[in-house]
């Protein structure tokens, strides 16, 4: 069944490294260029010193030159990619035998169907991780000097570290497993999960990550001249330290979630998709026993 | 519930009461029947008659709703390695993937079943020009129907069971593909079950005839037995079927004419003949029609006529 699996999700597989590969083309190019501008402009030292503040132009430079890494147009493209993979991946496990009648090619050997679908599952999964965990290990490394200056709160930067990436792609996985068992078809399988997948993502990211823990409040210095800001390129962020979570600023009183909270947050997030792959899956496995029972 | 025949054999494959529900709709009922190891059976109805339903239940594909099946004696139980190992499986129209090559699809009957036999697979494709590196998709239809049944038969199932396997084929690949089959029954002592619903397809190699329609078998036994039991009579329009021997199957009136295929021995036809009626043998085609167009009546080889007629339990059952 190893060897099974193989064949048939090999195409997937080399498809993969190719994009691992690609990226990490780019970032072995942006990386360069972001580490060379970074210690030029010294910005290390500044940093150290005095949480930037003490630099701004070259902060400001630095900001302008790598800021699209960070920004929001870039996250909203980079946002789909592990959805994508997921529902590529999951989307033709089952349906495909479904749509070219192989399954009972499949089923009819000397594998009862649930062995056959535990062992594609788990090796699958099994890529997939090694694949986010490449693709988080090779996009950590190359940003690591815009984490430095930005913290890892920003979303296109808390989206593709830790723990979530693998996780989105898991969570895209599963759904477009099981649309596969019920829609039958591998494309209307890939859409009907994605689109689910895309509505729970931007819901956590917006509504429910700023509260995975009660936010903090510190009386800042807001009023003018200065002001407290939240863009992107505000460094350090309104509290003072490079890497808070400035949520809203009302008055002097700044509710921030702290840049230490970047490890608890992704291990509550990457949860919650975890827990929506492992029930996705279940359900697939229950719904695939059941249906030498319902219907072939 | 005896799983042995009249004469102590264990029969290749039962059925008891077997019967499948989707819904509301019954796409099988009542199914009982036997086939006896070393059998080439055809299991002829038109379609969605329940034959894919059947197929599948004794493939361990399909969970029945009642009843049961046992191969070899074994009480089979869907989606069980046992089961499974049990029967050989033919598809319809061959599923293979596309993307493999025939090596590979080798590759996965070694990796999925643990009696499989490499080179009896080999040396068939082999013998049939097929190679071994050619993708599933650049085969011809007849070269797919061939590596499935390679596949089938080096899994080393007792009982191979072919789903309309070759209506999908050219008259000249049909007429190989049931040679390679005859041979493989004849060589390996293996008992096949063919399902087709183009009678004449089968009629020169099976032995053994199950009728399938609406989702009641309609009749059963051995072919020679079952052509041996029927005539085809012509006798005077008027006729009723009361005065006729035996029981009358399938009745066709012309101008002066009708033609009633009746099932009687030979003893009743000399008892109970007239002058001026004539009695034809039937053939496998004729016999097969005249229970197609009967659809609620159950019988088997080893019933007398008359008794074996009973209306099946539910008449309006719909094939899906």
């Amino acid at each position: 069944m190893i060897w099974v699996t193989w064949r048939q999700h090999r195409g997937q597989a080399i498809a993969c490294l190719a994009l691992l590969a690609a990226l990490a083309v780019y970032a072995i190019i942006e990386s360069t260029s972001m580490r060379t501008a970074f210690s030029n402009d010294d910005l290390a030292a500044c940093l150290a010193r005095s949480q930037g503040t003490g630099c701004p132009a070259a902060v400001d430079a630095f900001m302008n030159k790598f800021g699209s890494e960070v920004n929001i147009a870039f996250w909203s493209v980079a946002l789909i990619v592990p959805g994508l993979i997921g529902v590529l991946v999951g989307g033709s496990l089952i349906a495909r035998e479904l749509e070219y009648g192989t399954w009972r090619l499949a089923w009819s050997q000397t594998v009862p169907r649930s062995r056959w679908l535990a062992v594609k599952l788990a090796l699958v999964t099994g890529g997939l991780i090694v694949l986010g965990a490449a693709m988080t290990a090779v996009i950590t490394w190359y940003r690591a000097p815009m984490d430095r200056l930005t913290g890892h709160f920003l979303h296109n930067i808390y989206d593709f570290e830790g723990l979530v990436l693998t996780a989105y792609i898991l969570c895209a996985f599963g759904f477009a497993v099981l649309a596969g068992l019920l829609i039958r078809r591998s494309i209307p399988a890939m859409v009907a999960a994605f689109i689910p997948w895309l509505a729970i993502r931007l819901v956590v990211e917006f509504v429910l990550r700023p509260h995975f823990m009660t936010p903090l409040t510190i009386q800042g210095n807001c009023g003018p001249p200065n002001g407290c800001g939240y863009g992107i390129g505000t460094v350090p962020q309104a509290t003072g330290r490079i890497g808070d979570w400035v949520l809203s600023i009302n008055g002097n009183t700044i509710t921030y979630q702290p840049a230490d909270r970047f490890w608890p947050f992704q291990f509550i997030e990457a949860g919650i998709f975890v827990a929506l792959t492992a029930a996705a899956l279940g359900a697939t496995v229950w719904l695939l026993h059941r249906r030498a029972a319902w219907t072939a | 519930m005896t799983q042995h025949d009249a004469d102590g054999s264990v029969p290749a494959l039962r059925t008891d009461r077997l019967g499948r529900r989707y819904g509301k709709v019954w796409g099988l009922r009542d199914c009982t029947l036997e086939v006896p190891a070393g059998a080439v059976a055809a299991l002829v109805g038109p379609n969605a008659a329940g034959k894919t339903t059947l197929l599948e239940m004794i493939i361990g594909l399909l969970e029945p709703t009642e009843g049961q099946v046992s191969v070899f004696g074994q009480t089979s139980r869907a989606d069980t390695a046992e089961t499974l190992a049990r029967v050989g499986y033919v598809a319809q129209d061959h599923p293979l993937y596309r993307d493999f090559t025939v090596a590979d699809m080798f590759h996965l009957g070694r990796a999925m079943n643990p009696s499989w036999d490499q080179e009896l697979a080999a040396a068939r494709v082999d013998a049939l020009g097929i190679p071994l590196q050619r993708k599933v998709r650049r085969l011809s239809g007849g070269q797919r129907a061939q590596v499935s049944l390679a596949m089938a038969l080096a899994k080393r199932a007792p009982l191979l069971v072919l789903d309309e396997p070759v209506s999908s084929l050219d008259p000249v690949a049909r007429l190989e593909f049931m040679r390679d089959v005859m041979a493989s029954a004849a060589d390996a002592a293996l008992t096949f079950l063919i399902s087709s619903h183009v009678v004449s397809e089968l009629e020169r190699f099976c032995d053994w005839l199950i009728v399938l329609s609406h989702g009641h078998v309609q009749l059963a036994g051995p072919a020679d037995d079952l052509l041996a039991a029927h005539r085809l009579l012509t006798v005077p329009r008027a006729t009723p079927d009361a005065e006729l021997p035996g029981t009358a199957i399938h009745r066709t009136d012309s101008d002066r004419h009708s033609t009633v295929l009746v099932r009687a021995g030979a003893d009743q036809l000399a008892a109970q003949g007239r002058p001026g009626w004539q009695a034809d043998p039937v053939s496998f085609e004729q016999l097969v029609m005249a229970y197609l167009q009967r659809p609620t009546t159950v019988t088997t080889h080893d019933d007398p006529a008359p008794a074996a007629e009973r209306p099946g339990p539910n008449t309006k059952a719909v094939p899906r």
